[in-house]
């Protein structure tokens, strides 16, 4: 029922388009990753996919009712966001970030259910400017979660964590993807083909690829988009490491 | 009830009923004929003296409408603040309370011949509105405003506002009362209002209140930023509007009574954030609790300071609040 289609659509700012004939669909049960180099148009593809960002024509639908219609109070049940970067104007606690972010759901869920399921009961007193890069992500999460949304959508969640907190989050993700539908931007290629099961590339506003992380990984397309070549190297675990080799001079 | 966290202070309930009643009794007992609390409770047991006509009759009505005036100026401030997610926001600095001046400057210097009351009210809201809107249209103009930037902008306004009324008071006086009573207004200053005046500002005040407090989970929304607001369902442009329209109704009502009076709409909702947390539900009954107590303190030294003159409300307000500005833009640009 939670499948969410992007028909057609194109984002222009300024004669230039960001996003071009961008189609997908997405499912619950597989993680899906969302990469490219800077510039590509990821980030303003999954807000357009949010319903933050209206398209320039095109559309996205989600169990066949557009997302760019809906009221907002509506949307914000059906959809989850996570942005890349958040700063609130004054310093809510824990408690209270999670209480903005339940009060969306018709039924909104305990506070203290809420905090022991994301491991933040310690943590609930706390306010923002008190808690640390990995607190405040899991707290954001949280928040973002504290609603039962079918969709999520991250954008780049763990840029500024370190390799612990990043697994972690990623880890919550997979779990997150199993019963709804899970979108993540991420610029970390080796943690996209470990934890995504699919990966979308994007280059130049359109994407390139869309497919298994497995085979997406692999293809050459990769390096073009990126302006790299990309040694692969299959490590003990089965899992792919990818090192950038400079490109060569000019070709 | 949700524990409160260790790093606030935990507010003690009764304090702000009490900092009020402390307030209410200093305000009727200051004044160049100072009374004690005893001669206000000979007055309250026999009213037909004097003296407690003097201090029932005259003060009290003066008094209250000073905390009523706080109170909304607080209100007025916490809303811009919650609007503008900045801290520094605030109805004088803004311009809103400059535009409802220009309004009631107009309404009572420009001979319309329409009825007075009625006019005053209306033009100090279009005044307030229109002045907020501006900084509002500059703000998105500008893409996002930085805390110094919506300053700016917003002293640029208050400065253009200040040469419209300037220029109406100086084209349009003929040495009449109505000039008097500008300038009253310019420097800030609680009329003592008649009976009915009172309750009409108490009836306002309530509706403000009301209007205000249904904003609170907008303005808590709006404070994660406009980004995560919608994604929390928050319709961003139509709620700024009618929060804009609430603080336009409050500010007017506080301008038209109490003139202009600086930074009472900053330290309040500041003080209120430190005392109770940053969420609108109880920030905006502090604040509007901590707004009416500082009006009421300021206006009983604007009273009793320099017998037998009164000092205008608004010069004590800005002596006292400068500084707390100051302090609080030390904070904010050094963050």
């Amino acid at each position: 029922m939670s499948a969410l289609r992007a028909e057609a659509v194109e984002v222009r700012r300024g004669g230039r388009a960001i996003v071009a004939r961008a189609a997908l669909t997405l499912e619950p049960g597989a993680l899906v990753g969302l990469i490219g180099p800077n510039g590509a148009g990821k980030s303003t593809l999954l807000r357009v996919l949010a319903g933050l960002v209206a398209p320039t024509s095109g559309r996205v639908a989600l169990a066949g009712l557009d997302v760019g219609k809906m009221a907002a109070g509506e949307r914000s049940r059906l959809v989850a966001y996570v942005p890349q970067h958040f700063t609130p104007a004054w310093d809510y606690s824990v408690r209270d970030l999670l209480d903005l972010g339940s009060r969306r759901a018709e039924r909104p869920p305990a506070l203290a259910g809420l905090l022991r399921d994301h491991g933040l009961e310690t943590l609930a007193a706390r306010r923002w400017s008190q808690l640390s890069g990995g607190e405040r992500a899991r707290t954001l999460l949280a928040s973002v979660l504290a609603a039962p949304c079918p969709v999520l959508l991250a954008d780049e969640p763990g840029a500024s964590l370190d390799m612990g907190h990043r697994l972690a989050l990623l880890r919550r993700l997979k779990a997150e993807a199993r019963h709804r539908t899970v979108v993540v931007v991420l610029h970390d290629l080796d943690l996209a083909a470990r934890f995504c099961d699919r990966l979308v590339l994007m280059a130049a506003g359109e994407i390139v690829l869309d497919g298994a992380a497995d085979a997406v990984i692999r293809d050459d397309a990769l390096d073009r988009s990126f302006g790299l070549r990309f040694r692969r190297v299959a490590v003990a675990d089965g899992a792919l490491h990818l090192f950038p080799i400079e490109p060569s001079g000019p070709s | 009830m949700t524990p409160l966290p260790r790093t606030f202070p935990r507010p003690w309930p009764l304090a702000l009923p009490a900092a009020l009643a402390l307030g209410l009794v200093l305000g009727i007992c200051a004044g160049h004929d100072w009374a004690g609390p005893v001669d206000l409770a000979r007055a309250l047991a026999d009213p037909d003296t004097m003296r407690a006509r003097l201090l029932l009759d005259w003060r009290l009505p003066r008094v209250m409408a000073a905390g009523l005036v706080g109170a909304l100026l607080g209100l007025g401030g916490a809303i811009f603040q919650g609007v503008f997610r900045n801290p520094l926001a605030e109805p004088y600095l803004l311009g809103s309370a400059g535009g409802a001046a220009v309004g009631a400057a107009i309404a009572l210097l420009v001979p319309l011949g329409l009825p007075a009351a009625p006019l005053l009210a209306g033009l100090s809201f279009l005044g307030a509105w229109g002045a907020t809107w501006l900084v509002v249209l500059f703000a998105r103009m500008a893409g996002s405003l930085d805390a110094a930037g919506l300053l700016l902008a917003g002293v640029a306004v208050a400065a253009m506002l200040a040469a419209v009324r300037s220029f109406l008071m100086f084209a349009l006086s003929d040495e009449t009362i109505s000039l008097q009573v500008v300038l009253s207004w310019v420097l800030g200053g609680v009329q003592t209002p008649t009976w009915p005046g009172l309750a009409l500002l108490t009836a306002l005040t309530v509706a403000g209140f009301v209007l205000a407090q249904r904003l609170s989970h907008g303005l808590d929304l709006l404070g994660l930023d406009e980004e995560q607001a919608r994604a929390f369902g928050l319709d961003t442009n139509r709620f700024v509007s009618r929060a804009i329209l609430v603080g336009a109704l409050i500010v007017a009502v506080a301008v038209a009574y109490g003139g202009l009076v600086a930074f009472v709409g900053l330290i309040a909702p500041h003080v209120a954030r430190w005392w109770v947390g940053p969420r609108h539900a109880a920030l905006l009954p502090v604040t509007a609790g901590i707004g009416a107590a500082v009006v009421l303190v300021c206006d009983a030294l604007a009273r009793a300071a320099l017998p037998p003159a009164e000092i205008p409300l608004g010069l004590i307000t800005a002596v006292v609040g400068g500084p707390f500005f100051l302090l609080v833009l030390a904070r904010k640009l050094r963050s």
